[in-house]
């Protein structure tokens, strides 16, 4: 093996810290360490000419593994580490460590023993660069086509910005048509216009780039790449991120899309009437049919329940083009594609089950999508309010908000746009028939987003009424045919009993039925109300716990389509940045197994959150784990948890833990006992650099260990701790629901009850060990719990191992 | 033969022996064996839970102990004594720590509630133990159509996550047992609102009030009787009626009928082997009309 | 008067049987439209109570008429949207004004009945002889020394419940 030649570039940081920590003691402590062939010192090492001394040394020392000692590893290392490459080492190949942070600001009032604590910090950063191993890269292929499930608002923009951006793009909808729920929504708010323009046909020359355009004349079929697949659902989903085959079904739709013209005739000849489903079943259609005028795909739809097929074939005889065909079949089709996005949006809660407002059963009391129906010009009303028990016009409407929402019997969340779609619908009415009676029963009016508090003015101007208050129930009184909706008006402390020809229940929205199906076929996760779960709500909003699965609009939560247009946009392109190179290229950081030690258990593929460990067939009728190089995220979480040892990481072995563990314990300079503090790479160290920044003083005798993650550690490497001298120990994550692995943090916390428990059966008192969850903005809990550890562990005196 | 410890309560043996004595013909004709129960008190109904829930539910558990000693599950008539029981039993099968509790509060009677047993209204047992089919085989006398204006009492249905009888905003029980011995169950306004009894005697002008406009609406309905499941409702309404004619110069003349009453019509018991004389408001009519 | 802060009275609350959930209250006025005794009468809302009791308005709460003329219907429980045990939530309250001293007579009268004779309706001599005329059995006495100790053990024996009488 080649010989290891250390370089060591001491950053004083602009002579900052030079006047605390004896630069002269630690350049001469360095350079007596074996295997240091080269001691610099500088002002900055992670910019400019700093770096370019690195890359000298590099190049013309033969320097192999460089130690800098900067400020904030945690950005610095990663100029450090591209520098290092373009010298013509592997980047891997170096450790920061950070004395102004960790060590100068923190103990500015007790210089001496600063810089007795940077010599351990050197030494435990040279000791681990000495084991360091040069890590390669690794390619995956990533297909450039993606398949978007859902052609609802949501889906159709995501579809058409990966496809005009030249990925294959795949647009699935389970229905025969595309528009999803935003399509039954006549008009949008905030701006009233017409709900069915939700695309954008940007191929269409004849419509320029800054209009907005129509989903129903936008020519979604021009966009190239970009293949609708309606009547479809998604069956199963194998492969792994990039490189995903996904099988579909596509239900026969009994007409080819490419063949029918939409002239009508097959619809004026067909029998068969059955309520329209698009029109909450306020009017009837045929067997045959489309949804309206100007739908896509323009190509009518058979539907199986209500077709009599060969025993009637009266629109198969009359079918100018010879579209219709009855006797068409299901069809598997497996698709290769890298992304999925997920947009299956989320649809309209039953409120049968809210017995006190009688929905279902009287049959003037309706939902906001029926009325919405109502309220379309070409809808089964022709745009008046009716009530659907005698068929006449609704002149006092009354809305009811938060139904199954809100409500911890049902659903508990609030459900958000329900109260911008009363105001909509409450001003539509108003602007048609001025004379309505219409009153808003609320118990908050929740306008939050832009212009939405204008349409609450606008309501009140028109003569809205507003009652606050949530009926307890709605009687029919069946001599005179009208509801009464009972209603206390709190604010003026009175009882009300408000007549209406029509009640409208602003009731919950839920995820779409199949969610709970489709998030187990996809292995992606729902939350506690069942919608698609984010990766993270702040940073990640539109990603997955699983790569290559994005998921956006209402299936995330109810949206406004102007909400869940940027969403999908966003999730567009995440998806993109996903696969524009062809190929995944990682650093292969990641767990690797001793064939050697595994067998059998079933720990690691159960505790690994990215799924990316399975068990393989040995051969000889046992098991052994594998890694998968392209799902592992590196974080350790397998590490800690194996029960023998037989899983490491390529970029932090236990040889490099256990030498880190033995440097810093290896000099004092504090009369005070030694605390080991093992910190993650995220949230926790953030918080011990926080601290720094903010030069919250805590004492010397306190010595920092970084780890990827909490969830590496073992039970075994805080008993070596104690073994190398600690007299305490101090295991610092991220949150527990914050943990930017999952679930390491909570591991970690396990193991440290673990190690309680065994420190007390070998008599060592067990609060010389101790957990702390903190975030970068608790520096100041790091520095009281750092100086609480410590005070204690003196008072319980030195420690004894037998 | 089904076997219960009957749990009488205060109310209907001190106050409506009417009741004790229909629901005691009828059950034994149906095969339904009654157990007196030794030495049960007051079931800590919500006059006594206005004052202290703990007592309350300890006094419940006390009740319960003794069916669970005598191993039999317990029948109540009255529904008061039916939503207390109730309520204790499931709350302190439920949860460990207030049951720790009050069994601590039982240790100075030498008893333990074990969560063994079940609180059953006698219309449950009707239901479950013999059955529509049986029972409509029992009637011997069927009620000639006669309109009962049914009044389950809230103390039946509500709160509904414990007591778990029917459903609370549509219940159909009561109204298939009344149509089961040869009445009409009809609709009337409100029909599920309290009779506001629990007022009587701290604010007996709204309690008056709430009742006056249950027999209004029985009235308004056509209906030939109210029928009650609960003393309470009973009292309310049937003195409450008298007390109309006081306050607000109105004559209803609604008979107001325990259901078991009626049942036990139904299945052939005389209108003088039951004490109808008990009655505020004169039952003649509703005899008459089922001959 | 002591000043208090408005949690400290529903924190109090909720730490009692029954009241456990008022802090769920959103004020919608569900429970106030679903009761019977609020259609009758202006001296009575759920939903004001609550506000009150949240509000930390203890005198007003505890020493006024309100919490007394809930009838105990379970309407407002059964329709809360939030799962607040409106119904239990007035025993609390109810209970609490009576160990602070607030006891309507007619309450008084209930707990005279429950001590002496373990019931709330005893029994005259012309039951005894009326149920003996139908064939009733003889009821069963109630065993009033087991009912002494477990009041004694809960302490329901030590409210002071006003003498006859007595304002």
């Amino acid at each position: 093996m080649e010989e290891v030649k250390v370089g060591v570039f001491l950053s004083d940081c602009g002579g900052q810290i030079a006047k605390i920590l004896d630069f002269e003691a630690l350049t001469k402590f360095v350079k007596d360490v074996s295997g240091v062939v080269l001691v610099a010192r500088g002002s900055e090492f992670w910019r400019g000419q700093g770096l370019q001394a690195i890359v000298d040394a590099v190049k013309s020392k033969k320097i192999n593994r460089v130690v800098v000692a900067e400020t904030i590893p945690k950005i610095s290392e990663v100029a450090i580490a591209k520098a290092v490459e373009e010298a013509g080492l592997n980047p891997h190949l170096m450790e920061v460590v950070d004395l102004k942070n960790h060590c100068a600001w923190p103990h500015i009032d007790t210089p001496e023993e600063a810089t007795e604590k940077a010599k351990a910090m050197l030494l435990a950063a040279i000791e681990k660069a000495k084991l360091l191993e040069p890590i390669g890269k690794a390619e995956f292929p990533a297909v450039k086509a993606v398949l978007v499930i859902g052609g609802g608002a949501a889906g159709m923009q995501a579809a058409e910005d990966l496809a005009e951006m030249g990925f294959k793009v795949y647009l699935v909808e389970k229905e025969p048509f595309l528009g999803g729920l935003a399509a039954k929504a006549v008009r949008f708010f905030p701006t009233d216009d017409c709900a069915i323009c939700i695309q954008s046909p940007a191929s269409l020359t004849t419509v320029t780039q800054t209009s907005r355009k129509c989903v129903y004349r936008s020519g979604l079929s021009e966009i190239p790449n970009l293949n609708v697949l309606t009547n479809t659902k998604i069956v199963k989903v194998e492969g792994s991120p990039g490189n995903f085959k996904v099988t579909v079904e596509r239900k026969p739709r009994y007409v080819d899309e490419k063949k029918c013209v939409a002239c009508d005739l097959c619809t004026s000849v067909c029998p068969v009437e059955v309520p329209d489903e698009y029109n909450a079943k306020l009017s009837k259609r045929k067997a045959i049919y489309v949804n309206k005028l100007l739908v896509y795909p323009p190509a009518y739809v058979i539907d199986a329940k209500a077709c009599k097929f060969h025993e009637c074939a009266k629109c198969f005889q009359v079918c100018p083009t010879k579209a219709v065909n009855l006797d068409q079949k299901p069809e598997h089709v497996t698709l290769n594609v890298g992304g999925i996005i997920v947009a299956t949006g989320f649809r309209e809660y039953d409120p049968s089950v809210i017995k006190e407002y009688h929905y279902g059963e009287y049959p003037d009391v309706i939902t906001h999508l029926e009325l919405a129906r109502m309220l379309d010009a070409f809808g089964p009303t022709s745009g008046v309010p009716v009530k659907p028990s005698d068929g006449k016009p609704a002149k006092r409407i009354v809305f009811v908000q938060c139904v199954g929402s809100r409500d911890r019997r049902w659903n508990p969340y609030c459900s958000s746009i329900c109260c911008m779609i009363s105001l909509k619908h409450a001003t539509m009415i108003k602007e048609a028939f001025p004379d309505a009676d219409v009153t808003i029963c609320y118990i908050d009016i929740r306008t939050t987003g832009r212009e939405h508090e204008y349409y609450y003015e606008r309501a009140r101007e028109m003569g809205v009424k507003f009652v606050k208050g949530r009926p307890s129930e709605i009687i029919h009184d069946p001599a005179t045919n009208t509801l009464v909706v009972e209603v206390e008006d709190e604010l003026l402390r009175r009882l009300l009993e408000l007549e209406a020809d029509l009640v409208v229940l602003a009731t919950a929205m839920v995820p779409s039925e199949d969610a709970k199906e489709l998030a187990q076929i996809l292995d992606i996760e729902l939350d506690q109300d069942g919608f698609f779960k984010e990766y993270n709500a702040k940073l990640r909003p539109t990603e997955t716990k699983r790569r290559g699965i994005f998921i956006c609009g209402g299936a995330v939560f109810p949206k406004d389509v102007p909400t869940a247009s940027l969403h999908a946009h966003s999730a567009a392109v995440k998806a993109a940045k996903f696969l524009m190179n062809g190929k995944i290229v990682k650093d292969l950081k990641v767990a690797v197994v001793n064939q050697d030690y595994c067998g059998n258990c079933q720990f690691c593929p159960v505790t690994c959150p990215y799924g990316a460990i399975i068990l393989e067939p040995k051969g000889d009728g046992h098991f052994t784990a594998k890694v998968s190089e392209l799902l592992c995220e590196g974080c350790g979480v397998c590490v800690g948890t194996c029960p023998v040892g037989a899983i490491e990481l390529s970029h932090l072995k236990s040889s490099q833990i256990s030498a880190q563990i033995k440097a810093l314990l290896s000099v004092n300079g504090t009369s005070k006992p030694l605390v080991l503090v093992f910190s993650c790479s995220e949230c926790g160290h953030a918080a011990v650099d926080s601290s720094g920044m903010a030069m919250m003083s805590y004492p010397a005798n306190v010595r920092v260990l970084r780890v990827p993650c909490t969830g590496v550690i073992q039970v075994q490497h805080i008993l070596e701790a104690f073994k190398a001298g600690a007299q305490g120990v101090m295991v610092v994550g991220c949150k527990p629901d914050g943990c930017h692995y999952e679930v390491g943090s909570q591991k970690a916390k396990q193991r440290v009850e673990m190690a309680k428990m065994l420190l007390q059966a070998y008599g060592i008192e067990p609060e010389r060990l101790e957990m702390l969850n903190l975030v970068f903005i608790e520096g100041d809990k790091f520095a009281e719990a750092a100086k609480t550890m410590s005070e204690k562990v003196e008072k319980l005196g030195p420690l004894q191992l037998s | 033969m089904t076997g219960y410890a009957l749990f009488l309560g205060c109310t209907i043996p001190a106050r409506q022996p009417h009741y004790e004595l229909a629901a005691r013909k009828a059950l034994t004709k149906l095969g339904i064996e009654l157990v007196d129960m030794e030495g049960a008190t007051c079931c800590a109904p919500p006059p006594i839970q206005s004052i202290d829930l703990e007592t309350s539910l300890a006094l419940a558990a006390y009740n319960i102990c003794l069916a669970e000693e005598a191993d039999l599950n317990i029948l109540t008539l009255c529904t008061g004594c039916f939503e207390s029981l109730t309520i204790a039993n499931r709350i302190l099968k439920g949860k460990r720590e207030l049951r720790e509790k009050i069994n601590k509060i039982l240790s100075n009677v030498g008893k333990e509630f074990k969560g063994t047993k079940e609180v059953r209204h006698y219309l449950q047992v009707l239901m479950d133990d013999v059955g529509v089919n049986r029972l409509k085989q029992n009637v011997v006398k069927p009620l000639n159509g006669l309109k009962v204006a049914a009044f389950p009492g809230c103390h039946l249905l509500r709160p509904s996550e414990l007591l778990r009888l029917d459903d609370p905003e549509r219940p159909r029980i009561f109204d298939m047992l009344i149509e089961t011995v040869g009445a009409k169950s009809i609709p009337y306004k409100n029909k599920l609102r309290c009779c506001g009894g629990l007022l009587r005697g701290y604010a007996d002008d709204v309690a008056l009030a709430i009742a006056r406009d249950k027999i209004a609406n029985a009235y308004n309905a056509g209906a030939d009787c109210i029928s009650t499941l609960c003393p309470f409702c009973f009292l309310t309404l049937d003195l409450g009626q008298m007390l109309i004619k006081t306050a607000y110069k109105e004559e209803y003349n609604m008979p107001i009928i325990h259901y078991a009453e009626l049942l036990s019509l139904s299945l052939g018991v005389a209108p003088k082997e039951l004490a109808l004389d008990f009655h505020k408001m004169k039952v003649d009519k509703v005899l008459e009309k089922i001959g | 008067m002591t000043e208090e802060k408005p949690l400290d009275f529903a924190r109090e609350i909720t730490g009692r049987l029954g009241g456990e959930t008022i802090t769920r209250c959103y004020q919608c006025g569900t429970c106030a439209s679903a009761c019977p005794v609020t259609k009758t009468t202006e001296r009575y809302n759920p939903r004001q109570v609550i506000r009150l009791a949240l509000l930390g308005q203890r005198n007003d709460v505890l020493k006024g008429d309100a919490i007394w003329l809930c009838a105990s219907c379970y309407n407002c429980q059964e329709r809360c949207p939030q799962k607040v045990e409106v119904a239990d939530v007035i025993y609390a309250l109810r209970n609490m004004a009576i160990r602070g001293g607030n006891i309507p007579a007619i309450y008084t009268e209930f707990a005279a009945a429950l001590m002496n004779e373990g019931r709330l309706a005893p029994m005259s001599k012309f039951l005894e002889k009326k149920r003996a005329e139908y064939g009733l059995p003889p009821l069963k006495p109630a065993n009033t020394e087991a009912l002494k100790k477990i009041l004694a053990a809960t302490g329901f024996d030590k409210i002071m419940f006003r003498k006859e009488g007595a304002t």
